[in-house]
């Protein structure tokens, strides 16, 4: 039987308390858990309110998106629980525009529009530990407590996070002032007064549509001034595709977009002067997390092929004592090879002055940041090789302390 | 002794009329002239103050766009910079249509002397103008292209771990200007013939050359390195780093 089209299912519904989203593009071997840890996280911990769940697929051929009309939870007892009092809808629908996460959450954020939710949810659909408990975490502090935006909070390995634990997250924090642990998660909650707003602002062309959407509502959110808390949801366990690949275009599109909301914000970083905590919920605990392989060597070795290659680029970028001292670390042998946490942070602050400047191509200018990029990488693994996850916590804290700290560096060089 | 008085008054008379009639075809040339003169005055005074005008409006409509920036970004400000040219571009290009248009108000008072000599020089001057034009846009296109490229292929293959990166960024940026060159040249039809011929041996021969080197002289190096990279695409696997960046 032929479905409604996509308007015609959310007049039919017409309103909703809830509303789960979930973007995929061919994940039909994982999105079924998804669903099930969804539809049982509804009924269990919001039996009595309306909920909507959305799959906005990218053209799946996989059978992702029959996947998810056809999963149903057989017995809510097994999970002890009961049937929810009002059915939770289902609809399926394709997304238009540029390949991508952001256009796939922008048809989420119409829905929650269309049909007034009052909170919303989105999740990766290729997530291998979610459980029902992360609906609850991520749409309680909206739902109940008033809040507009929740980030996630993951155990993750002490090596995962690369761009987010040297770049994302440090600068985030010092322009901005709250200290959202991972701004960039994949999986969070929003209120329907929040996707409205998202909704008003012309990015869906841009790299926002790609890598950049979870940066970009984190930013947002903060920036102008929302509601923000964060939610424990214990380890992230996702079908990685291919891991350490496409580093390229992940790169240059989350970074750009930090760069990008620079200028957008520069009238709310500039009178930031200190970070602070914002509210975490959840309940903390230990996860066992499986080592993983990291080729120290091959990303020293492409830092030291940017320093002797990439130079003339980098002089149109850096002061030139920071470009000495860079060619001094880059004639350090592997054993002695140390990135110096404040070389890092004026490298970051340079960088960004020269994406709002434009001296260089922009696409040019973060691809040239690889390397320098993978050097910082291969010296925080070096270091932090044999140290526990608080230990590489607290490095992580040092290395946002000198990011605060070096903020009038920034403000110096803006123009 | 009647007639030679005679003759020499009739010498003196035509001497006199030589003379006169000299003074008025001189005369005559010179109030001829004259006006034209003053037209060319005319011509090169509006000339001058309507190239001064178009250089102001145009520096400052380039500087309204951002030319000058978005020149940065293209490393001609630093092309520039390196040859020892002190002008920002913008008022570079305001400069050069100023001497354009003095050059082009030249040629029309000159014209306007209605010299013989000089007609067919101005005919020919304009009829080459628009090539001249398209050979220079050409050059500054070509440029342009082959130091985007070849930043580009060198930030792409410094990423790809490739140690020949600059050898491979510089051998794209020099072919694309060359090829530039040669049709820039080409279409001012400047010993075309010679320019097609000498571009096409030239790179003809490179080529040739690399394919001899490396399919003969570099045979073992070539299976060698097939054998790597077949080696190396199949433990690709095994190689990556098993950390998520994000």
């Amino acid at each position: 039987m032929e479905q409604p089209s996509f308007p015609v299912q959310l007049r039919q519904i017409r309103e909703t308390e809830l509303l789960i989203g979930i973007p995929s593009y061919n994940n039909a071997r994982t999105v079924g858990h998804v669903v099930r840890a969804v539809m049982a996280g509804l009924a269990k911990y919001f039996p009595k309110a309306r909920a909507v769940l959305i799959n906005s697929d990218g053209g799946s051929t996989d059978g992702t998106q029959e996947e998810v009309r056809r999963v149903q939870i057989e017995d809510y007892k097994t999970i002890l629980t009961s049937h929810p009092v009002h059915p939770i809808h289902k609809i399926v629908t394709p997304y238009h525009g540029i390949p991508g996460k952001g256009s796939a959450f922008r048809t989420i954020f119409e829905a929650a529009k269309s049909l007034k939710a009052k909170a919303c949810v989105v999740v990766d659909s290729d997530l291998r530990s979610i459980t029902p408990e992360w609906v609850e975490l991520l749409l309680r502090p909206i739902y109940e407590e008033g809040f507009d935006y929740v980030a996630p909070l993951y155990a993750r390995h002490k090596f995962d996070g690369t761009i987010t634990n040297s770049i994302v997250y440090p600068l985030s924090r010092a322009l901005y002032g709250k200290r959202v642990r991972q701004p960039i998660g994949g999986d969070f909650g929003f209120s329907g007064k929040l996707a409205e707003f998202y909704l008003t602002k012309e990015v869906w062309e841009t790299d926002v549509a790609r890598f950049g959407i979870d940066i970009w509502m984190t930013t947002l959110a903060i920036a102008e001034g929302y509601k923000v808390c964060q939610s424990y949801l214990g380890a992230k366990i996702h079908d990685a595709k291919d891991p350490g690949s496409d580093l390229g275009p992940m790169f240059t599109q989350v970074v750009s977009s930090v760069f990008s909301l620079m200028k957008e914000y520069e009238k709310v970083w500039r009178t930031v002067k200190t970070s602070e905590s914002v509210p975490t919920y959840g309940f903390h605990y230990e996860v066992g997390l499986e080592p993983v392989l990291v080729h120290v060597e091959r990303m020293i070795g492409n830092f030291r092929l940017g320093v002797k290659d990439l130079t003339e680029i980098w002089r149109r970028v850096l002061l030139p004592e920071t470009l000495r001292w860079l060619e001094s670390v880059g004639q350090l042998s592997d054993e002695a090879f140390s990135f110096p946490q404040d070389l890092w942070v004026r490298i970051v602050y340079d960088f960004a002055i020269a994406y709002d400047k434009g001296s260089v191509h922009r696409g040019h200018l973060l691809k040239s940041m690889i390397p320098l990029y993978l050097g910082r990488v291969a010296s925080f693994v070096k270091e932090n090789m044999d140290s526990s996850a608080v230990e590489v916590e607290k490095r992580i804290e040092s290395l946002c302390n000198a990011f605060e700290e070096m903020k009038p560096y920034l403000l110096e060089r803006w123009e | 002794m009647g007639i030679k008085i005679r003759e020499v008054k009739d010498m003196s008379e035509i001497w006199r009329a030589a003379i006169l009639d000299s003074f008025n075809r001189f005369l005559g040339k010179v109030l001829t002239f004259l006006p034209n003169l003053l037209a060319m005055i005319t011509i090169l005074i509006i000339g001058f103050l309507i190239a001064w005008i178009v250089k102001m409006i145009l520096v400052h409509f380039l500087k309204a766009l951002q030319f000058d920036k978005v020149s940065e970004q293209w490393g001609l400000t630093r092309l520039l910079s390196q040859g020892g040219v002190a002008y920002s571009p913008a008022s570079l290009l305001g400069r050069f249509f100023y001497w354009i248009i003095v050059l082009i108000t030249l040629i029309l008072g000159i014209n306007a002397l209605e010299v013989a000599a000089t007609q067919n020089l101005v005919t020919q001057f304009f009829n080459f103008l628009p090539h001249l034009f398209a050979a220079l846009g050409i050059l500054v296109i070509g440029y342009l292209i082959g130091i985007f490229l070849g930043q580009a292929a060198l930030i792409a293959a410094v990423n790809a771990g490739m140690d020949s990166a600059k050898v491979l960024s510089r051998s794209i940026r020099w072919f694309i200007i060359i090829l530039s060159l040669t049709m820039a040249l080409y279409h001012l039809g400047i010993a075309e013939r010679v320019i097609v011929a000498a571009f096409s041996i030239t790179f003809g021969g490179i080529v040739l050359a690399l394919a001899i080197a490396f399919g003969w002289g570099g045979r073992e190096f070539a299976r060698d390195f097939l054998e790597r990279l077949y080696r190396k695409k199949g433990k690709e696997g095994e190689g990556k780093d098993h950390i998520s960046h994000i």
